[in-house]
């Protein structure tokens, strides 16, 4: 294989991964649940939705979860909380490393404009499925999977058996 | 101290959203060193011409696995909470649906939502598209929620795990999938050498 710049830098894999298994095992041990991402994203777009109209989300079948009266705002949550440590700690990451740099991640002959809508389009399926699914490949796969849940085990391999299928199909946009 | 810490009311929820700050921070800043503030780290698996998510991900799962198991011999971690308090629950169909849909957006996105985030944080355009694409198709799940809001409950299969469903002890299937991992692990560098799309 040949290391690309873009690759360079970083953690040896499996280091990586003890340590990010460390963090997780803090997690249960401190919470009894695991790490998360897509509740937060979910929860602002809750919010966001919101500000525009109150009283269609509040109506709402899924969105009304998180507006039960007297509940408290739906962004004074564990899992936005975390997920602002995320931005925390990756922004000290990428400062300390000097890896920080405007740019668009995409294959050498994909364009930026392709790259970009299928960016979009791809957050758009993937944020269905992290609500069926009630997580991602933090919550579900990696989480759920640690603790041997079913649920998350089903949803870990219908993700890579799927993505290994779909990339044939998208090949140009990484090539 | 026997864990989980916070299911046992050793603290109370505020003092817990100051925790998931410094877990998160933890978390994030483990992601941009193993890479995965960049699609193309993240997505080279697919074409096999580097495998560092598997291995950062398998590896990441055997150590909290093991590292449960290890805690709950030695007392500092009761298992049977865990278990009948706070087990992901398993809703078998819409999560095998959910996985299919979310594989198909990584796929073509580029990213997840946890490493989206990361993306975003080191200057990436693209994942900002991916984030408000998530933010999109999270609103159109709530749109259309009457309509399928009855499957999103269905197959409720309550907390099981693996090791329930197939009627072997927990160990045993820890062992199991260190196994697999194990497995796994040796395969990536075939696969990194087999490289199929670069040839």
């Amino acid at each position: 294989m040949k290391q690309q710049n873009y690759a360079q830098g970083f953690w040896n894999p499996y280091a990586a991964g003890v340590a990010l298994g460390l963090v997780l095992l803090l997690t249960f041990y401190l919470m009894g649940t695991g790490l998360g991402a897509s509740g937060a994203v979910a929860r602002t777009a809750a919010v966001i939705a919101h500000e525009v109209n109150p009283s269609t989300v509040e109506a709402n079948p899924y969105f009304k979860e998180f507006y039960k009266p007297g509940a408290r705002n739906p962004l004074v949550n564990w899992i936005v909380f975390e997920v602002l440590g995320v931005f925390l700690g990756a922004l000290v990451a990428v400062l300390t490393a000097r890896r920080f740099g405007p740019g668009v991640g995409r294959g050498p002959t994909a364009g930026v404009g392709l790259r970009l809508s299928l960016a979009f389009g791809g957050g758009i399926v993937g944020g269905i499925g992290t609500r069926f699914a009630m997580g991602c490949t933090s919550g579900q796969a990696l989480s759920g999977g640690a603790t041997m849940a079913v649920g998350s085990w089903v949803f870990m391999i219908a993700v890579f058996a799927t993505a290994f299928t779909a990339a044939y199909f998208v090949r140009r946009e990484w090539s | 101290m026997t864990g989980p810490l916070y299911l046992w009311g050793v603290f109370g929820y505020s003092s817990s959203l100051w925790i998931a700050v410094g877990i998160g921070f933890l978390f994030g800043f483990v992601l941009e060193r193993a890479g995965f503030g960049d699609a193309r780290n993240l997505t080279n698996i697919f074409y096999f011409r580097d495998m560092r998510v598997l291995k950062v991900m398998f590896s990441a799962l055997l150590t909290a696995m093991l590292g449960l198991i290890v805690l709950s011999w030695i007392g500092l971690f009761d298992y049977s909470t865990l278990l009948e308090v706070s087990l992901l629950k398993t809703y078998l169909w819409p999560q095998l649906v959910g996985g299919i849909l979310f594989g198909l957006g990584f796929a073509i996105g580029g990213y997840c939502p946890g490493t989206s985030v990361v993306g975003i944080v080191s200057g990436k355009l693209d994942a900002i598209a991916f984030f408000l694409g998530m933010i999109a198709g999270i609103w159109f799940f709530a749109a259309g929620f009457s309509l399928w809001g009855g499957f999103y409950m269905s197959s409720d299969l309550g907390r099981l795990t693996l090791w329930q469903a197939f009627g072997i002890s927990r160990d045993w299937m820890a062992l199991l999938i260190v196994i697999m991992a194990l497995a796994a692990f040796w395969l990536t560098g075939l696969g990194e050498k087999w490289a199929p799309y670069d040839k």
